[in-house]
Parts: structure tokens; sequence; C-alpha cells
């Protein structure tokens, strides 16, 4: 066993989707199918399971998560996440949305 | 009636109108990946007239995989070298870290891999492997058009007849669709061909890509020429409480670095940020990688529910190939998935072209599809492992946590320097072991519970 503490590497996850090519589709391809189910929430595993920042909920709000639908890498996690099945997933249309160089 | 196939490549332009493809095509394909590719491959060969529509500017740019293309079925299907590969995979080594910062690792190089045809391995970036793959298909014959959505199939009684897009007037028919769309499989759920699945089945991946120079590459990994290494984590070094792996694989020039595990375990409040976070620092893996300009972040979801979670592949008019069927094979020393799409993609393809000729497309007509991809190592394997997801995360905390700190102490004892016996050193190693296995029962049990590995 090592004391040696782990040195956290020093990225936020603005450096990281900073790397990311998108194409702005206009519209969110992202949605709750039913607000109250949000609201009445307390885990909020959408927010949990998303790697890239796009579910946020505010302490003292209403529950309803924030969507930064252009921060989304399409990964599909919170479509399994949430587990009241109340996220609504899309693919942006026409093109837009990640493009990724590296996948 | 495809013959503007290579014109298609470039970007389209901003079309106001939908030209009528209905009826032009024999199959239409949902998704440029590899499954929906060797699909296209496979019919545009045999004379059929295809068309594959992809949602993203190019095939591959809405594709993550790990890292590694196994390219037995490829190889049947193209020139594979002519493909654009990275390295070819000299060296596999399996890993488990403990958050503490201790490594044991098993390494595997034969000479044998460094031969042609390398066994078959190589990393690849998919934004370059599919187009080009992609771009083989065209000159076969098929048409490929981009930015284009699929947003669900039209049907005619039961039989699906045909897709819906997010053109104008974007309806085009056709007696087949392939139904290539991956893992998130959203026009297939919408269609009721398959379910969702379930949380518990799914797992989440995030992985980044190093800049690196080609030299720091080989030092590092000790490589030279085009080989490369494929380096698999375990533990709760790599993925703290999760049940799941992380991966290093070396390009050319860069590094693919990333976890994996349920995301059933990141909604219990392990963020997959955290945990490459904790995975790019430990100390086995940091040297890796230090130094490196992070150049792409990226995340996918990988269903992982094996055979039992596999959904029906032939619907009237309909198949499900690829990710969207769930094909993918991790039993822990083997991550598989792509090489499943083509197999599946090829004999998909084969069936369709068959039942084509006896101008039928109903589901009876295209069960050569899942007989064959049944009789394949596709489904053989999914079956042979099919226990595996479940055993392994029942036995987590053993096989996480215990064992590999368990390993790190024996090993620390017995190489230890002092002045006590070798003998004693051991002993105490053994002791060590056995502890943590739960004695020579509980070690028997185990070995019994995991004899399928070997079997």
């Amino acid at each position: 066993m090592s004391t040696a503490q782990p040195q956290v590497p020093d990225v936020s996850i603005e450096d990281r989707l900073y790397t990311v090519k998108y194409r702005d589709a206009g519209e969110s391809h992202l949605g709750v199918a039913n607000p109250d189910v949000c609201t009445d929430c307390t885990t909020n595993e959408c927010a949990k399971v998303c790697p890239a920042a796009v579910w946020t909920v505010e302490e003292d709000g209403d529950g309803v998560p924030h969507i930064a639908y252009e921060n989304c890498l399409e990964c599909g996690t919170c479509r399994f996440g949430c587990p009241h099945d109340n996220v609504t997933w899309e693919y942006p249309k026409t093109g837009g949305g990640v493009v990724f160089k590296q996948g | 009636m495809s013959a503007n196939g290579a014109e298609s490549l470039q970007l389209p332009k901003m079309v106001s109108e939908t030209p009528d493809y209905n009826d032009a095509y024999d199959a239409i394909i949902v998704g440029a990946g590899l499954a929906g590719t060797a699909a296209a491959l496979t019919m545009a060969r045999e004379g059929l007239d295809v068309l594959m529509l992809e949602r993203g500017p190019a095939p591959g740019t809405k594709n993550v995989f790990g890292g590694v293309l196994y390219t037995p079925t490829i190889r049947e299907l193209v020139d594979i070298d002519s493909a654009p590969t990275e390295r070819y995979i000299a060296e596999k080594r399996f890993s488990m870290l403990t958050a503490d910062g201790d490594e044991t690792a098993v390494s595997v190089r034969p000479g044998a891999w460094r031969d042609e045809p390398h066994n078959d391995s190589y990393t690849v970036i998919r934004r370059r492997f599919d187009e080009w793959f992609a771009k083989q298909a065209v000159e076969a014959g098929a048409t490929l058009i981009t930015e284009t959505t699929v947003t669900g199939l039209i049907r005619d009684g039961k039989k699906i007849v045909g897709v819906e897009t997010d053109r104008p007037d974007g309806e085009i028919r056709a007696p087949v669709v392939v139904l290539a769309e991956g893992a998130n499989s959203l026009v297939s759920e919408g269609a009721d061909l398959k379910e969702s699945p379930d949380r518990e089945d799914v797992a989440v991946s995030v992985k980044e890509v190093f800049k690196l120079d080609r030299d720091t590459i080989d030092d590092r990994f000790r490589l030279d020429g085009d080989a490369g290494a494929a380096y698999h984590y375990f533990g709760d070094g790599a993925v703290g409480q999760a049940v799941g792996g992380g991966f290093v694989y070396t390009n050319k020039r860069t590094v693919s670095v990333g976890v994996a595990y349920r995301v059933e375990d990141a909604a219990q409040g392990q963020t997959p940020e955290e945990t490459l976070d904790a995975f790019e620092s430990h100390p086995a893996v940091a040297p890796l990688i230090r130094g490196g300009r992070r150049i792409e972040y990226s995340a996918h979801v990988i269903p992982e529910g094996g055979a039992d979670a596999m959904p029906d592949l032939v619907h009237d008019g309909a198949v499900v190939v690829g990710d969207a069927a769930g094909l993918v094979l991790n039993n822990g020393v083997h991550l598989e998935g792509t090489n499943m799409a083509v197999e599946s993609g090829f004999h998909a393809g084969k069936a369709i072209v068959s039942a084509l000729a006896d101008d039928r497309s109903d589901e009876a007509a295209l069960a050569d599809y899942p007989r064959d991809l049944e009789n394949s190592f596709v489904v053989e394997n999914l079956r042979h492992y099919d226990w595996f997801q479940q055993t392994i995360a029942d036995d987590r905390e053993f096989l996480f946590e215990d064992l590999p700190r368990a390993l790190a102490d024996a090993e620390t004892e017995y190489f230890s320097m002092d002045r006590t016996s070798k003998d004693e050193h051991t002993d105490a190693a053994r002791d060590r072991l056995l502890e943590a296995a739960g004695g020579w029962f509980g070690a028997a049990k185990r070995a019994w519970r995991f004899r399928r590995m070997l079997s």
C-alpha cells in the first residue's frame, strides 16, 4: 500500500468539451416527458450519469433539470440513467450535433 | 440507380426537395457504421441497389469505440491492406489496479502477432475507418446519403415498407430496411421491433484521446514500426466501486484512454468524469499519457445484455444488426463488438440477397440471417459468456477490491527484501491470498464459478 496521493488531473469538463466539435442543430433534441416527475425526483440520476454536464438540477429550483443540449455527446446514457423513463431523446436533425474526429 | 453513389460521399448541398427515391432501391440501410456498411457492401456486390442513410456529416462522425477492430470478416469483404488502420496489436496487457496505487499485470506479446495478418487486430479511428469502409460500399455500387436522419419506419399493415426521414417529403420506400443505427436504436424501439435495454444491461464509456509524438509512444509502450498495444485494466483503481474496466490503446500518434462501466453504477453517484479522472491519475496509467495534449473527449453507451437481451433480429421487411441488436461481447478478457457488427451485417446482407431473389422480404424469407448468425461465432460467443456479467457483478467486491489488494500485498510480501527467510515470506504471501479468497474452500468455490473462462 502506498501513501502517495494520486494527483487529480488539472482538467475541467469545460476543457474537455472544448476539444469536441459540434454543429449546432438550433434546437434541443433532449427534453423531459413530464416535468412533474422531475419535481418529485430527489435522486437526479440524469445529472449523475451524464458525462458532458448537459443535465443540471438547481438546488433551490423546481427540480426540473436545465438541459445544455449543445454540450451533448449523443452517448445516450441519460436515456438509461433516468429510472423514471422520463428523458425524451431524439437524434439531432439534418446532420446537427456532435462531430467526432477520433471516435 | 446508384450510379451517382460516389458523388453523394461529398457533403450534400441544402436540399429543399428530396428526389423521388421510392422503390428505386432494393434495401435501405439505417446507419453507415460497420454493421450497415458490411450489409450494404455484401448486397451491392451481389448487384442489389442499396441506399445507406447516415445521420452524421460523414460516416464515423457519430461513432465512438474503445479502439481495437478485429478484421477477419472485413478482410473477406475488402482489401484490408489499403484500410486506414493505426497500429496492429503486438501486445495485450491485463492489469489489476487498486485504489492505493498497486498494479499487477500480465503481458502477452506472441511473436506470431508481429507477422501478417497480425491476428486481424488493429487500432483504428472510426472517423477515418468508417468513411473508408463506406467508400468501398459506394465503389461497389451502393448510394450513401449523409446528414439524413431516419425518424421512423413506414408500415403497410404489419410489414415494414420503408423509412421516414427528416428531409422534406422524406419518405423512402424499399422492400427491406436494415436497422444498423447503433446502441441508441431509436428507430427500432419506436417501431416496437425491440424494447429499450434495461439499465443493468447498459454500460457507459468515456474516452479521451491524447496527442503524443510517435517516438514517445513507441518508447513508452516498447513498440516499433506499426506495432501497437492494447492495455486493459480492472479493479477499483480502474473504475472505483463500479463494475467495468479501463483501457489504453495506442494509435499512430495518439493514445486512447477510457473507462467503461455500468450505467447502474453511474446512477448510484460515481460520475463518468470522476471515474475517468481517477483512472488517468492512477500511478500505473498517468506516466503513459504524461505530457499528452487532449485532442478529443467522447462518450457512448454500450449494450452489454448478451444473448439473453438480443431482440428479434428479423421482421417482415426489416432486419436488425450490430449494436442495435445488442451484439457486444465483454467477458473481461475479450472486448468485442465491431467484428460482431460486421459479421451480422454480412449475414443479413446475404439473407436479403437470397430473399429478394425469390421476390420476397417477409420474416420467413429473411430467416437465413438469424440462423446464420446463430451458427456463427457471434451468438456462440455471446451464449458461452452469458453467465459472465452477472457473476462478475455478484462477486464485485472480491474481484475488484479484495483480490487486487491481496495480490499486491502477497507480491510485496513474497518479494520482500529483509532478513526473514524466503520460506516465511512465501507462507505469509500464500496466507494473504487465501485469506482474501476465503480459504482453500473459498478459493476452490471461486475457481469452480469461473471455470467456464477456460472451458
